[in-house]
């Protein structure tokens, strides 16, 4: 990809990541014109505009949609962003961010905090289950001799399968009544309900976690020539796939903790980008997340708004279109390769 | 979305042969012995009793509360999965009865009993891994009834109180105990016919759980009927189903006047009311502002025989509510 051609695809990105946050804040179960959308976060952003609506209404935009579509930006680039690098990691094309069980993880941990009545921690549930997957994954992997891609892959699935089953029997053990209808929305995926805090926890997360994993991208590249070629490019290997296992899992966790197991979006996105760009991670990472941020406000705009007044948790969404294209994806790498 | 569409008589194309057994009960005079075999249409599956069942187990705290309110208590030899506590007068005698499992029995569990009937509030009670399926149960000699409200792989259509004293006649009929069915239902006609609806136009949200996508009450279930005899208009009443999971985008555009809570065990109406005020968004709604709340224990919203009480106990809270702005 020449950088000419790169350019234009920032450009472009960047240009369609703007129109999809303005567009999709204008559309909601309620009844508002985006006139009135526009004018209430231009008031509340400092522009010299008025707002004409309601103080029930204005919360309506200000509170709900507003954090909820900066989330949903978030955490698709999130999502992209640790797939990337998880793939890249691992040498392995079906890799996701869940890899390293935390989406199990952090299931259990929510529904932990679910049950015990604390429903309002439950991103703090699914953090810390979140990251005790993944201490146990980094420990197993450890055990098992080092880090490299298999036992990572190995130790991840068995952390998975452990905290999948430890949540299915705390669901059959305390299924009450229809008690059970939160923790599958949780399940399956969600954006409903997230407020300013938690989306701006998102974005601080992107900063933070993925600012640096940004930078690694030529060691990434290195990594896709096999762990002496690395090695031999003066990259501690070990320890370097360690700090970025750690980085995106603590990204991931934050992920999970606001939005559920949402599937699909760290899969597919970077195969998408690459398809496009090759996969030189330098590239790759930034275009990824611009991707995954589009891709995930759209499908959590028709999560909230395609069977309105209803909600669909928008896993559906994501795996509906995420298995088609992930399978279009690899029908047209058989053709390159 | 779709729109409202009435209420079709599914039953007089699906069932003709229980329409008539119905029409025939209400002709005859209310002493009349049911005629043994009996064979009623249940929810897709033809069930047939050869004598009134003496050994019953009922899952669901609607099923139990049922048979508690036609006297029939004696035949029950287990309950499973109850909501909660019945409430007076039926405390003490539901407080006896032998509970085969907290949450849903298992088969095993359920057969140990040794029941002639397994009465089912949800069509799901009858799963593999729970009470049984129907069939399974049918070849153990064993009938099973599921509550016609709670049927779903037969449409059932909008729930009206017409549809709740049929089931309360069939399971007299069934029982051989028409006069209690009768006498019962004819008391929950006079209990409706004494509230006198609404008539300040208001508006109602029907919040069963959720705290990020609020769980409601929508057009064709339990909580319609009740809040249609309350004379409150449902804001999620243009919705074709019994309850669906919604936003609060949704709920907020339409600003409910009232706010009917859920009073569950496992999810009480204060826990209700404490997220409704911490919600950044229904903290302003002017029902949550001024708390214009209606509590109605789970049980009784669910199609059975306390929605009648629900809808007087309600209608009392309504009529206290202080609604001037």
């Amino acid at each position: 990809m020449t950088a000419s051609r790169r350019l234009a695809a920032y450009a472009g990105l960047v240009a369609l990541l703007l129109a999809s946050l303005i567009i999709s804040v204008a559309l909601g179960p309620a009844d508002l014109t985006p006139h009135e959308v526009w004018l209430t976060v231009g008031q509340h952003l400092g522009l010299p505009v008025t707002s004409p609506v309601s103080r029930l209404r204005d919360a309506i935009i200000w509170d709900l949609r507003l954090p909820r579509v900066v989330a949903a930006a978030a955490v698709g680039a999130g999502l992209a962003l640790c797939g990337a690098v998880m793939q890249a990691l691992t040498r392995n094309p079906l890799a996701d961010p869940y890899l390293l069980g935390l989406s199990s993880g952090a299931s259990l941990g929510a529904v932990t905090f679910l049950l015990l009545g604390a429903s309002l921690w439950m991103p703090l549930g699914a953090f810390l289950g979140a990251g005790a997957a993944m201490a146990l994954t980094l420990v197993m992997m450890n055990l098992l001799g080092g880090a490299t891609p298999t036992r990572a892959i190995l130790a991840g699935i068995s952390v998975s399968a452990l905290a999948a089953a430890a949540t299915s029997f705390l669901i059959f053990w305390s299924a009450t009544g229809d008690s059970y209808r939160e923790i599958l929305s949780w399940l399956m995926g969600s954006l409903s309900g997230v407020v300013w805090t938690e989306a701006l926890l998102v974005l601080l997360a992107l900063l933070v976690a993925g600012g640096p994993v940004l930078l690694a991208g030529r060691a990434l590249d290195a990594f896709a020539f096999g762990d002496t070629a690395a090695a031999s490019l003066g990259i501690d290997v070990g320890r370097l796939r360690i700090w970025l296992l750690a980085g995106t899992a603590l990204l991931t966790g934050i992920l999970v903790s606001i939005g559920g197991a949402i599937g699909f979006v760290g899969l597919i996105i970077p195969h998408l980008v690459r398809l496009g760009t090759g996969s030189r991670h330098r590239a790759l990472l930034p275009l990824s997340m611009l991707t995954g941020a589009i891709f995930m406000i759209w499908t959590d705009a028709a999560a909230r708004t395609l069977f309105a007044p209803r909600e669909l948790p928008v896993g559906i969404i994501t795996a509906l279109l995420g298995a088609p294209i992930f399978l279009a994806v690899l029908l047209r790498y058989r053709r390159v390769t | 979305m779709s729109t409202h569409s009435p209420l079709r008589p599914r039953y007089l194309r699906l069932a003709p042969p229980a329409l008539l057994a119905l029409f025939a009960a209400a002709a005859l005079p209310a002493q009349a012995a049911t005629t043994y075999p009996l064979t009623v249409e249940n929810c897709g599956v033809s069930v047939t009793f050869d004598q009134a069942p003496q050994r019953v187990v009922t899952i669901k705290s609607t099923a139990t509360e049922m048979l508690l309110a036609l006297g029939l208590e004696e035949r029950i030899v287990g309950v499973g999965f109850q909501d909660g506590p019945a409430p007076p007068p039926w405390s003490d005698r539901a407080a006896a009865l032998p509970v085969l499992a907290e949450k849903l029995p298992s088969q095993e569990v359920v057969l140990a009993a040794e029941p002639d009937l397994v009465y089912g509030g949800w069509e799901s009670n009858f799963a593999a891994d729970g009470a049984g399926e129907r069939p399974a149960l049918a070849n153990l000699g064993i009938e099973s009834y599921v509550s016609p409200a709670a049927c779903r792989s037969a449409d059932p259509g909008k729930l009206s109180f017409d549809a709740v004293f049929a089931e309360i006649s069939e399971i007299g009929n069934i029982f051989d105990a028409a006069p209690a069915a009768e006498a019962l239902i004819a008391e929950q006609r006079a209990t409706l016919a004494a509230v006198t609806p609404d008539t300040r136009g208001l508006t109602a949200l029907w919040y069963s759980s959720g705290t990020k996508a609020p769980y409601v009450g929508a057009g064709t279930g339990a909580p319609q009927m009740i809040l249609e005899a309350l004379g409150l208009t449902n804001i999620m009443a243009e919705v074709d189903d019994p309850w669906i999971s919604s936003s609060w985008e949704a709920v907020a555009d339409k600003e409910p006047d009232v706010i009917v809570l859920v009073d569950a065990v496992w999810n009480s109406a204060d826990q209700k009311m404490r997220l409704l005020a911490e919600n950044p968004v229904t903290s302003q709604l002017p029902a949550v502002v001024n708390q214009r709340y209606l509590v109605v224990p789970f049980p009784a919203s669910e199609a059975g025989v306390r929605n009648a009480g629900a809808v007087v106990d309600m209608a009392a809270q309504l009529a206290a509510l202080d609604l001037t702005p």
